[in-house]
């Protein structure tokens, strides 16, 4: 299970997205937090440092 | 015209036959817009008299030389986020409410070019993403099987205009099963094609990477009369895939016998366990396949769990750095849903998204290696058939994992086709997945499944 956000980084990473929330949006967002976190370890896989993301360029006759 | 509702290819063929005139049909499309709209919603825009004139120049053109396409003089609408040169495109947003463009999306432009007649513009959930809401300047659609219920979306409108026949055909766009869904639970066809196939120029972002645009229609033999006009290189769009388009509606037909066809029994029967009448609709489809002649196996991926959180986040990162400037100086001004969907976008950090996008290829690879030795494989598109529209969870995407979700992280194609109708009258839907760039595999088998099973005999109470 994922740490639960405390109300300081919270608050910290919606002043940084520049969201400006009412007191209801924010507990309701508070609530599915954790969701987010679940997703993110869901992703986490012991691949080590070499493995490449999805997306990697192959470059064509057209970019030379 | 009264009553009957043709599919595309019917209709063209009548058209052909000089049987059919395209002033007629449409005529009949905008009747059914008249009388059903009220209580649908499926339009934001309807562009009537344009259609008319688009219908008269279509029979003049067929008259003196014949159909140009199959599509020459079929009454066809497009999803609101697609851009059309001087016509209204709101995105479903208060945002875009005077949002004009001046050039029209590739999809919109190759469709004029087959010469299909615009009806207008449809329902979408705000964005292609934040939807149901109903703060937003239009209600959501209604789906014709049952208007107190949900058409899926964000493709909604197209859906419930399809099926009730206000349409013959129409656009939708799916990033996690935005074509797929309104099809299945609105009981219709339509194909997520491979990434890059169709071109997104002029269409509004969801998430780049998972964004798709494809065909919506009554059959899986119109979907592949409408892929014909819509695939193709396009260096407008940088994702845009350079090949050979094959004739789709050529390769509808052949011989199922022989063909491999894969099970992901445990996405619908363990991770996400589907309803009754779901499962009765794959269990059925796979013995029709059996029956044809096919050849099945079971497959085995990781959970569908590891698959919704990859696409998940990437698609919550992705749509928060399209809309950030919006988010930061007018999220107000946009619905509920889309705020909500919108404010995720703070709590993934970088090394989040990119372990997702890390994540995206090994799923992919392991998607690839699944399939080097079949033709397609099946999953369920819903759990069960529609639910009421005023009861749908808010943050479902917590809740259950998508079964579309998949094939927009791994980029495959992938088509709903009905599969019967549950306990409620409401549709229900199997999802039919092919290879990258066989998407005439997957039509071909989503025909034959039409043809051997009754479900393109009934149309909603509401046509």
């Amino acid at each position: 299970m994922p740490t639960p956000i405390n109300d300081a980084a919270f608050e910290y990473l919606l002043a940084r997205a520049g969201l400006t929330l009412s007191d209801a949006e924010k507990a309701e967002l508070k609530s599915v937090c954790d969701g987010i976190a679940t997703f993110a370890e869901r992703v986490r896989k012991p691949r080590g440092r070499m493995a490449e993301p999805a997306l990697t360029y192959g470059f064509t006759e057209e970019d030379l | 015209m009264a009553g009957a509702i043709p599919t595309i290819a019917e209709a063209a063929r009548q058209i052909a036959a000089k049987k059919l005139s395209p002033v007629e049909l449409t005529r009949a499309c905008l009747d059914r817009v008249h009388a059903l709209d009220d209580k649908l919603h499926a339009f934001y825009h309807v562009t009537e008299e344009r259609a008319l004139a688009e219908a008269r120049a279509a029979e003049a053109a067929i008259m003196a030389s014949g159909p140009k396409s199959p599509l020459h003089g079929i009454p066809i609408g497009l999803k609101d986020i697609v851009d059309t040169k001087g016509l209204p495109t709101t995105c479903g947003s208060a945002i875009l409410q005077d949002n004009i463009p001046d050039t029209d999306a590739t999809c919109a432009e190759k469709l004029a070019a087959a010469g299909s007649v615009l009806i207008g513009k449809l329902t979408t959930h705000e964005f292609a993403d934040g939807g149901p809401s109903f703060d937003l300047p239009r209600p959501p659609a209604r789906n014709p099987w049952n208007t107190d219920h949900f058409t899926a979306g964000s493709s909604s409108g197209t859906g419930a205009a399809v099926a009730s026949g206000m349409i013959l055909c129409g656009i939708g766009t799916d990033t996690g099963g935005s074509i797929r869904g309104p099809a299945a639970l609105c009981g219709i066809a339509g194909l997520k094609p491979t990434y890059g196939l169709v071109s997104r120029a002029g269409v509004a972002p969801a998430a780049f990477t998972l964004d798709h645009i494809g065909p919506m229609a009554w059959t899986a033999e119109d979907c592949a009369i409408m892929l014909q006009a819509l695939a193709g290189h396009d260096p407008r769009d940088p994702a845009s895939a350079d090949r050979p388009i094959p004739d789709y509606r050529a390769a509808l037909g052949g011989r199922i016998k022989g063909m491999k066809i894969g099970v992901i029994h445990h996405f619908h029967e363990t991770d996400h366990k589907v309803g009754t009448a779901t499962q009765q609709g794959i269990d059925a489809a796979v013995e029709t396949f059996r029956g044809l002649g096919a050849q099945i196996r079971e497959v085995q991926l990781s959970p569908l769990q590891d698959w919704h959180a990859c696409g998940s986040l990437i698609s919550i990162t992705e749509r928060a750095a399209a809309y950030e400037e919006w988010s930061r100086t007018r999220l107000g001004d946009f619905g509920e849903r889309m705020r909500t969907r919108l404010m995720l976008g703070a709590f993934v950090t970088g090394v989040d998204y990119l372990q997702a996008v890390r994540r995206r290829r090994e799923l992919r690879a392991e998607l690839q290696a699944a399939m080097a030795d079949l033709d397609v494989v099946l999953t369920a598109v819903f759990a069960a058939e529609a639910p009421k529209l005023d009861a749908l969870p808010r943050w479902d995407t917590f809740q259950q994992p998508s079964f579309m979700m998949p094939f927009n992280v791994a980029g495959y194609p992938a088509m709903s086709v009905c599969s019967g109708f549950g306990s409620g009258g409401l549709p229900v839907a199997l999802q039919i997945v092919g290879k990258p760039f066989q998407e005439a595999t997957v039509l071909s088998i989503a025909d034959a499944f039409e043809k051997a099973t009754p479900f393109r005999d009934r149309r909603p109470p509401a046509a």
